[in-house]
Formats: C-alpha cells, structure tokens, sequence
C-alpha cells in the first residue's frame, strides 16, 4: 500500500492550470525528490497534499485512506473534521522560508503542536521536543528566539517542529533555497539521517548532488504535469524527456 | 504669587474631574479593545453574515460623529423606550465611549492580525493547529507588539475626546476648567488644566513604551 497516492490531480488558480492531471505514488520509506523548472507547480502539488491548497479534480490517499475526491473542487469523500486532521497529520512540513513562530522559542516551538493539537502533556511533549532538538544537533540553543538563529539553524528547528508530531511523511518545499551555500550542507545532512532511518520523503529541491545520493525516485514536473518519473540514475544519465534535459543542463550549467 | 495660590485653589476641583476622565478613558478603551478583538475577528472571518455585520458597526460608529453617538445615548434612547434610559451619566459615557472606542481599536486590531506573515498561518496548519488555536497561540501573540503603538494613540485620543461628556453633565477635567473660568471670571484655569491633561499623556505614553518593548524581546 503507497503512503501516499494521488490520481489526475489537478489545480487551478483563476484561468491558470498549475496542475494537470497529476499522478505519483508514494511507498512507504522511499524518498521522492520533485525538480523542474520554476512554476512548474512543485509547491502547488505538494501543499496540495496536506491541504495548503485545495485541488479541484483527482484524488489523494494516505496511507489507503482517501482523502480527497473531488469533483469541481467538491470533496465527494464526507470526512468530519477530526478524521480529515487525523490523516493530514500524518504528512509534516517544511518551508523554504521556515516559518518558525518567531514569539516562541525553539523549544516552544517544538512542543507547540504536540501540546495543543496532540494533548501531550507538557512533560512528555518537552520529552519528545528535546530529543529532536538534539537530534538536529541544536541542544545549546533550546531557550533562544529563532530571531537569534542562523537560517541553517532555524531550517533544522523547523524540521524537528515537524517531527514532534510523529508524522509517517515529511514533506519539504526547497528546504535549503534561502541558505547562504555554507548552511545548505547541515540542512541536508539532517535530510539525509532522516532518509536513512526510513522516513517517507518527498522533496522539492535543486540540490541534484541530494537527489543523486539519497532519492530512491526523481520527478520532473513542467507546466504543472509530471513529465518523468524514474530513479536518479534513469533521470540524471538518460534523461527521456527533452525538457528534461533542457532543465538539467541549465540547472547543471548555473 | 496671588495667581499661583489661586491656581493650588483650584488643583482639588481639577483633581476630582481628572478623575473621571482617567477613568472614563482607561475603561472604555480596555472594554473598547476586546469588543474590537470580536468586531476584527468577524470582520476577517470567511463567515459572510458576522463579516457584513462586523463591518456595519464599524461603518457606523468610525463614520458619525462622537458628540452624536453620545448625546443619542443618553438623550435619545430614554425619549425612544423609557426601559433605555441609563440615569448613570458615567455609565452612559463608559457605554457611548466602548461603542465608538471598539470601533478604532477594531481597525487597528484588524490590520496588526492581517500584516503576520501568511507563513505563520500555514505552518501551524501544517501542524494540525485548528482556526481558534492558530489565532489564539500564533496570530494573535505575534500581532500585540504591532498594535501598542496604535493602541496606546487610541488612549491619547480618547483622552482627549472625553472632554466630550460636559454635554451630559459630567463633570469632567474640561467641565470643572470651565465652570472655575466662569464662577471666578477667570482666563487661568485652563492652564494647570492642560498641563494635567499633558501630564496624564505623558505617562499614557510611558507606559506603552515600556510595553512595547517587553513584547520587542524575541527579536
Ligand atoms: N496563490 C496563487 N495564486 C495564483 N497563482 C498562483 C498561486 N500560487 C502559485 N501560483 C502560480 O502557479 C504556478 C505554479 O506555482 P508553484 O509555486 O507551484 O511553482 P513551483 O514549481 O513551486 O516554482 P518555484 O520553483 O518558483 O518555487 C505559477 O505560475 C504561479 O505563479
Ligand atoms: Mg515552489
């Protein structure tokens, strides 16, 4: 059973057709890494899966649970708003822009969540957050302001936030495109245990060396349709496309 | 010398009417910021009848004039329904001054809440974090430093407009000036009066200094 599985998604804003007829699934533990060119509808197809944004035809399971079905942007599934949270809760995030709540500090941060929207008690959810704080090796740095933060540091609090909520999938949106080059490396590295140790992934990202090493697939997404679907391997040496190999040899150009 | 003996003569008097427009001022803005909390919150809400609503009482109240509003309440309402009639004068400000007060903060509220990063909502829907809750322990949090500044101009002005409730007999600091000025055929109790509407500024601002700089720690 895929973890996740979407069938002719598609999305429009206004006029405009950002996603057409989208088509990908998930199995559990693969990393997925998303590429092309930019508003090939990357962002839009993966807020769309956690609900960010909402879809106006297709269909998405969780872990076999359908989610959505919808018609005209009419959901046929009748979930009540608990059921739907408890499947949407299995997917975490993470922003290119990391949104930390920037009143909070990184330890409230992390447990936030799991305290109001899981009802951890604040023991066990302190419990849980400091583990995760250490795991993105930021222990020093528990009771500071995000302000304070390097945009490395803050992408790693912003990841271990996400995990707090025990999700099975994590979904990154160009998590290193606003670190300065030096940061990226730490981001990835955190990317990459969590990769190792299993995680469901599905990435949006320009660092093709993270695709090659850690992706079991690679998709290329252009003018809001998955145009290729196969391994790094597949993608990076025969590319079949031949926007694909536009894409790359611009990309591995630049 | 005379003049300033005459002007300590007067201190108790204007003492007494500043006590009602410190009162009137400080509870009819704090009563005036949570009905603009619920008037901001419905007026941004996706609900269309609490949003038509919302904006209606804001129209009206920003868009007649106070002295208006004011002498409809206590006035007007008793001539429409006796059962209306609110004998307290002091009641009958605190209620026009909340009213059209709610209205301001509601504006200034209402933008605060609006001009947080839209990342902030997402992320705690990405979370799992329900409408309420991300208003309550992110949106909202994020936005009171945004609004002290504002919020503290809404005492000033209030302050100011307060003088407003001679018209119902209150008597207010601008009410004793002027029954001093024409009990004792004087042009000089207007200037301590000011200067205890200046002092009374002053410390309004102090303090919201002050607090606008205890919500300014995490950045
Ligand atoms: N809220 C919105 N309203 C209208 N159009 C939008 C909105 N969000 C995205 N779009 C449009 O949809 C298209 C796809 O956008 P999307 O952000 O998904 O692209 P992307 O592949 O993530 O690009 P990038 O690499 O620049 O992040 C673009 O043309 C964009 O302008
Ligand atoms: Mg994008």
């Amino acid at each position: 059973m895929p973890m996740i599985k979407t069938e002719n998604l598609s999305k429009s804003f206004g006029a405009l057709d950002v996603l057409k007829n989208c088509n990908l699934s998930v199995e559990q533990g693969e990393v997925v890494v998303i590429i092309g060119p930019s508003g090939a509808g990357k962002s839009t197809f993966l807020r769309s899966l956690n609900h960010l944004e909402t879809i106006n035809h297709g269909k998405i399971w969780v872990e076999g649970k359908l989610l959505d079905d919808r018609v005209n942007s009419v959901n046929q599934v009748k979930l009540s708003h608990e059921e739907s949270t408890a499947i949407l809760l299995e997917m975490g995030m993470v922003f290119q822009r990391f949104n930390l709540f920037p009143h909070k500090t990184v330890l409230e941060n992390v447990m936030l969540a799991p305290i109001h929207v899981r009802k951890y008690p604040a023991d066990k959810a302190e419990t849980i957050a400091k583990a995760l704080i250490q795991k993105v090796g930021l222990s020093d740095k528990v009771d500071e302001y995000p302000s304070r933060l390097s945009g490395g540091q803050q992408q790693r609090v912003a990841i271990a936030r996400a995990l707090a909520m025990q999700p099975k999938i994590m979904l990154f949106d160009e998590p290193t495109s606003a670190l300065d080059p030096e940061l990226v490396g730490e981001v990835l590295n955190v990317m990459k245990e969590l990769a190792a140790e299993g995680m469901t992934m599905v990435c949006v990202t320009h660092e093709m060396g993270f695709a090659k090493e850690v992706a079991d697939r690679v998709i290329f997404m252009y003018n809001g349709e998955i145009l290729e679907d196969a391994t790094p391997a597949e993608i990076f040496t025969a590319p079949k496309h031949e926007k694909t190999q536009t894409f790359l040899k611009s990309i591995l150009n630049a | 010398m005379d003049l300033i003996k005459e002007m300590i003569s007067w201190l108790p008097s204007l003492m007494r009417g500043a006590r009602i427009t410190i009162s009137l001022t400080l509870v009819s803005v704090a009563a005036g910021i949570i009905l603009g909390l619920f008037l901001a919150l419905g007026k941004i809400s996706k609900n269309r009848v609490l949003n038509k609503i919302c904006s209606g009482y804001i129209f009206f109240f920003r868009g007649t004039p106070l002295l208006m509003q004011l002498y409809f309440i206590y006035y007007s309402l008793p001539q429409i329904n006796p059962a209306l009639t609110i004998n307290n004068r002091f009641m009958a400000a605190f209620i026009a001054f909340t009213l059209n007060s709610g209205a301001y903060s509601a504006e200034i509220i209402r933008s605060a809440i609006q001009s947080i990063d839209k990342g902030q909502r997402e992320a705690a829907k990405a979370l799992g974090m329900s409408y309420s809750q991300t208003m309550r322990l992110v949106i909202i949090p994020q936005s009171f430093r945004r609004l002290i500044p504002p919020l503290g101009n809404e005492y000033i002005m209030v302050l100011k407009d307060v003088s407003l409730v001679s018209i119902i007999a209150l008597t207010d600091i601008t009410k004793v000036t002027k029954s001093l000025s024409s009990t004792t055929a004087s042009p000089w109790p207007y200037v301590p009066a000011m200067i205890i509407y200046l002092i009374i500024t002053a410390v309004f601002q102090y303090v919201f200094n002050k607090l606008e700089n205890k919500f300014s720690v995490y950045d």
